[in-house]
């Protein structure tokens, strides 16, 4: 499977915390969209499940924004 | 009669960590693509609500409504052990989890004249709890390719160092309304 371009998982980060897409751009700080800890848990998992990649503790110690955890979904997939 | 202060509050909180688990599982299970984990998960979320809906008749029958708490043991169990961030930490918590459930209900049934009504409800929830563990453990197994068995080891040493300290926490603040589940003898 191909690594998915930042534009397609952008687009499944905007769908699984059910904001616009026009809200979720790379330099957005992921705590702006969504501050409480389960949907961030949801999200991980739901994203890690779509493109087949794992994360770990040091690998989301590093995510800020949006481009940050695009990024690192591209690197793993 | 209503229930004694404390043994209401013990039911209630039982009830409040068992919806927190559906909500917590329902949320996953909904985020899954079809999987055996989707199907156990799925199974397991419906388990947790169907146990909060028996805490919540069994109150009502000894004629004392669930009082409405705010947290739940898990939450503190995230804030010790840190947020799972992939599938197989959050089926070592989870395992973890399961077996601190097991062990407090046991706990429970072994309190001296534990009523009829409570015992009903445990040894009903006990049944599921058993079947957690093993779909739980069987998962966990089933990952040891993906990431690896000493990374599912560590982490499964990392979550039980976390519920030892937040169980040790957790009868620290609520010491006197769980005392009646530590003494041996239980006044009715």
């Amino acid at each position: 499977m191909s690594a998915p371009t930042t534009e397609e998982v952008i687009a499944r980060i905007a769908e699984v915390l059910g904001v616009p897409e026009s809200r979720v751009r790379p330099e957005v700080a992921l705590a702006d969209l969504v501050a409480e800890s389960y949907p961030l848990v949801e999200m991980a998992i739901e994203l890690q499940d779509d493109f087949d990649v794992i994360f770990t503790q040091a690998d989301l110690s590093a995510v800020s924004t949006v481009g940050d955890l695009a990024e690192l979904v591209r690197s793993r997939a | 009669m209503p229930l004694p202060d404390d043994e209401h509050w013990v039911l209630s909180y039982y009830r409040q960590s068992e919806i927190n688990g559906a909500l917590f599982f329902g949320r996953l299970a909904r985020a899954l693509k079809p999987s055996h984990i989707q199907h156990d998960l799925t199974k397991h979320f419906a388990d947790e609500a169907q146990h909060a809906w028996y805490w919540t008749d069994c109150l009502e029958r000894l004629g004392s409504p669930a009082i409405k708490l705010s947290d739940a043991y898990q939450d503190q169990y995230l804030e010790a052990a840190g947020l799972p961030v992939n599938m197989m930490e959050i089926l070592a918590i989870t395992l973890v989890f399961e077996r601190r459930v097991i062990n407090q209900y046991a706990r429970h049934l072994a309190v001296p004249a534990v009523r009829g009504e409570v015992k009903d409800t445990i040894d009903r929830i006990m049944a599921d709890e058993r079947w957690h563990v093993q779909w739980v453990r069987d998962a966990l197994t089933g990952m040891e390719d993906r990431y690896g068995k000493d990374t599912i080891a560590e982490t499964l040493r990392r979550f039980k160092e976390a519920d030892r300290e937040v169980y040790a926490q957790t009868l620290a603040e609520h010491e006197e309304r769980l005392g009646f589940l530590f003494r041996p003898e239980h006044e009715e």
